[in-house]
């Protein structure tokens, strides 16, 4: 008898101590309000795991907190909440925690005010959880400061009408070496294709390679040349719809051989895994240009040096395409509010206090990326370069000009492109192995 | 024993309840998503759309998804010969008495509980770098240009460097299990052996293979179990945009549940629930295979 006594306390305990640790995180959320009493507003932003109290912001974002960006995210949202008494916990996903586990917590009832990303991502795959924010925006008559062309794509990703508020602004297009072109004796950046080919030759015959590229950005130049030849729609279908005979495919790949053929690009092209090309040929100025996004200054500093002589121009036209020099890969970070958020007004707040004035500056100096606030016209000086390409960008692409809207095709894309501009297969074998993978 | 019904089934209740919820339900729950068209998968079952076996289907039919596998198989066959054999070959070496022994199996086993970011990237950017790299200093040096020249991560090389890079990091964790097993077998063993005239191949080939059946059972399904979950090399060797040869079933799986690069592509849940339950099958086939061509059972020791 005594030992059944004993085995049935033995199992309560057991089971007790189970139901204690699954119960865990509840109480603590109980004891969370009295212990945010007593806690100041700043120290509530600190990154906290646990649910927020009631009348708490929360802010998944998704850098991390020892980015640049994170560092003048976290000074704004401290300001932010001196100023109301709100308090504001900001978690620093980083840009997987935020692809990967946005969505669950949102279709899970998580409290969570307002999140940012990619202008694309938040509003196509996170679109169903977004605010619209049309009536906020004008009661804070948010856009007489805004960059129209980023509001306008925000409103077009979002279906028409306004559901992120953008920031952190990019363009994408070539970045160079300055001193590098001074020493080749060129004078102008180029504009059209036969005038990047001169500067190329020009570059080759002052002894310097003239461009590299890495194996992550490989896509984003098919697409582009792609796109100036047959528009943003005109690549998509090519790659959705296995259209590898459209004879711009044919041009393209012509053109590269070429650049390839002369000797244009890197020795290394083939085999730089990234970040191999833009820190080990272009930041240590053995190659003269990179086509990448206005993050570039930012990411090679390190290695380039403060007095690294900047320049940048959009992706040359070419002959007969259907989009030009104003046709570029634009874009922007940008903020969503949760439609089921309580607090949009104060949400809306503190994506002003980021994306306006003073933070606004901060973050742009800090990252070197270019001010959302169009009252900040003076953008840091290592990508000062990109403003004319920016102001001058009317028609926005997407990501690589939708060349990696088919992600079955995408690597297949990828691995070809670079045997192409690497030398190892010819225009002709380009195109054949591309229809024949689409079939 | 007298058995006390009631007691067994409230201490078993807990575990039964646990097991079920967490890892039965989310098996069953997977198996079913697999027949289904489910864009996200934090979508309800009333947006399900019921595919039936074209999930299966269309991914065999995928050339992606098949170089995938392709991939995934040559790293589990060659990665499985060079680690299991290296690996063997250490674990006989450290126990046959040698000196240093601990100093060696922590340098060995070091890889191990190193980062595979870091790893990787030392790999990436140090070892195999064209210009300044391991490789081209250590056969510039031996006067081998030919060798000196070679770009480790073009295409026809990258799948050799990522298996080898990744093999670098595995042979010390298999190494610790051949070790245990071979210091399983009584030393009287050998010793009668030596007496006996026996040299220490020949003590191998008689005494330690015989013997360390079960352990190669363990060792195969292990090696089995975290190939099949290869993932963070196959994305550490190609950033942002997948990669034709560094690509396996679970970063296919990745690209279709969280779409691919910095494109929005469209995404499949269902898609990747049926790859989740072709690795699963995989799995127990080769461990069900094992059982039947390795008979360990025979030897009592």
């Amino acid at each position: 008898m005594k030992r059944k006594v004993l085995s049935v306390l033995l199992s309560v305990t057991m089971l007790a101590s189970l139901l204690t640790g699954c119960g865990s995180s509840s109480s603590s959320t109980e004891q969370a309000p009295e212990a945010a009493k007593e806690e100041t507003a700043a120290a509530a932003t600190e990154e906290a795991a646990t649910e927020a109290p009631e009348g708490t912001l929360v802010y998944w974002s998704m850098w991390e907190a020892t980015e640049p960006q994170g560092q003048a995210i976290k000074e704004a949202v401290d300001a932010y909440s001196a100023e109301t008494g709100i308090p504001v916990q900001v978690e620093f996903k980083g840009r997987t925690g935020i692809r990967e586990g946005l969505e669950p917590a949102l279709a899970a009832g998580q409290q969570i005010d307002l999140f940012d990303e990619d202008i694309d991502r938040v509003n196509s795959a996170f679109g169903k959880y977004l605010m619209d924010l049309e009536e906020l925006s004008a009661s804070n008559d948010y856009e007489a400061t805004a960059n129209a062309g980023l509001m306008q794509a925000c409103r077009d990703a979002g279906g028409g009408t306004l559901k992120s508020i953008p920031y952190q602004p990019n363009v994408f297009a070539f970045f160079y070496n300055q001193d590098l072109f001074d020493q080749a004796g060129i004078t102008a950046v180029p504009t059209t294709w036969s005038e990047f080919l001169d500067v190329c030759q020009k570059l080759k015959d002052a002894g310097i390679t003239p461009m590299t590229m890495d194996d992550a950005y490989a896509t984003c130049l098919i697409g582009y040349h792609l796109g100036r030849l047959v528009g943003e729609d005109g690549v998509r279908a090519i790659v959705t719809e296995g259209k590898w005979d459209d004879p711009a495919v044919a041009q393209m790949a012509k053109d590269f051989e070429e650049l390839a053929s002369k000797g244009y690009f890197s020795e290394l092209v083939g085999s730089n895994v990234w970040p191999a090309g833009q820190n080990s040929e272009l930041a240590v100025g053995d190659a003269a240009m990179y086509l990448n996004g206005s993050w570039l200054p930012n990411e090679v500093k390190d290695i380039a040096g403060e007095d690294f002589n900047w320049g940048c121009f959009a992706y040359p036209a070419l002959d007969g395409g259907k989009t030009g020099t104003e046709s570029n890969n634009f874009g922007a970070q940008v903020y969503g509010i949760n439609k089921d958020s309580k607090m949009g007004a104060e949400a809306f707040g503190l994506i002003m206090k980021i994306t306006k004035g003073e933070y606004d500056q901060k973050l742009s100096e800090m990252s070197i990326g270019i001010p959302a606030d169009s009252t900040n016209s003076e953008w840091p000086s290592l990508v000062a370069c990109a403003k004319p390409v920016m102001d001058g960008s009317t028609n926005r692409y997407t990501w690589a000009v939708g060349v990696e809207a088919n992600e079955d095709m995408t690597p297949i894309i990828k691995e070809n492109f670079i045997k192409l501009i690497a030398g190892s297969c010819t225009a002709d074998e380009f195109v054949q192995t591309m229809q024949d993978a689409a079939k | 024993m007298k058995k006390n019904k009631p007691m067994i089934i409230l201490f078993l209740t807990p575990a039964v309840l646990f097991f079920l919820v967490v890892f039965l339900y989310p098996i069953l729950r997977t198996i079913l998503m697999s027949f289904f068209h489910i864009t996200s998968i934090t979508d309800g079952i009333g947006e399900w759309t019921f595919r039936g076996l074209s999930n299966y289907i269309n991914l065999f039919q995928t050339s992606l998804f098949r170089q995938s596998c392709w991939n995934l198989f040559r790293i589990w066959l060659y990665g499985g010969i060079i680690v299991l054999s290296l690996s063997l070959l250490f674990g006989v070496i450290l126990t046959s008495g040698i000196r240093f022994k601990k100093v060696f199996r922590a340098i060995i086993y070091l890889p191990n509980i190193v980062s595979a970011v870091a790893l990787a990237t030392m790999w990436l950017q140090y070892v195999y770098s064209p210009k300044f790299g391991l490789l081209k200093s250590f056969f510039t040096a031996l006067h081998l240009d030919s060798l000196a020249k070679i770009q480790w991560l073009d295409n026809d090389h990258k799948f050799y460097a990522l298996l080898f890079a990744y093999c670098f990091g595995m042979v010390g964790y298999h190494m610790l299990i051949w070790c245990s097993g071979i210091e399983r077998i009584s030393p009287e063993y050998y010793e009668a052996a030596t007496i006996d005239g026996a040299g220490k191949f020949a003590q191998f080939r008689f005494i330690t293979r015989p013997l360390l059946k079960g352990v190669f059972k363990t060792n195969v399904t292990m090696w089995t179990v975290t190939s099949m979950a290869f993932f963070v090399w196959s994305q550490l060797f190609s950033t942002v945009t997948a990669d034709t040869q560094t690509i396996v079933p679970t970063s296919y799986l990745y690209i279709k549940m969280f779409g691919a690069g910095n494109t929005v592509t469209d995404r499949d849940a269902g898609v990747s629930a049926a790859i989740g339950v072709i690795l699963a099958l995989v799995v127990v086939l080769v461990f069900t295979a094992c059982n039947k061509l390795i008979k360990d059972d025979d030897l009592e020791f």
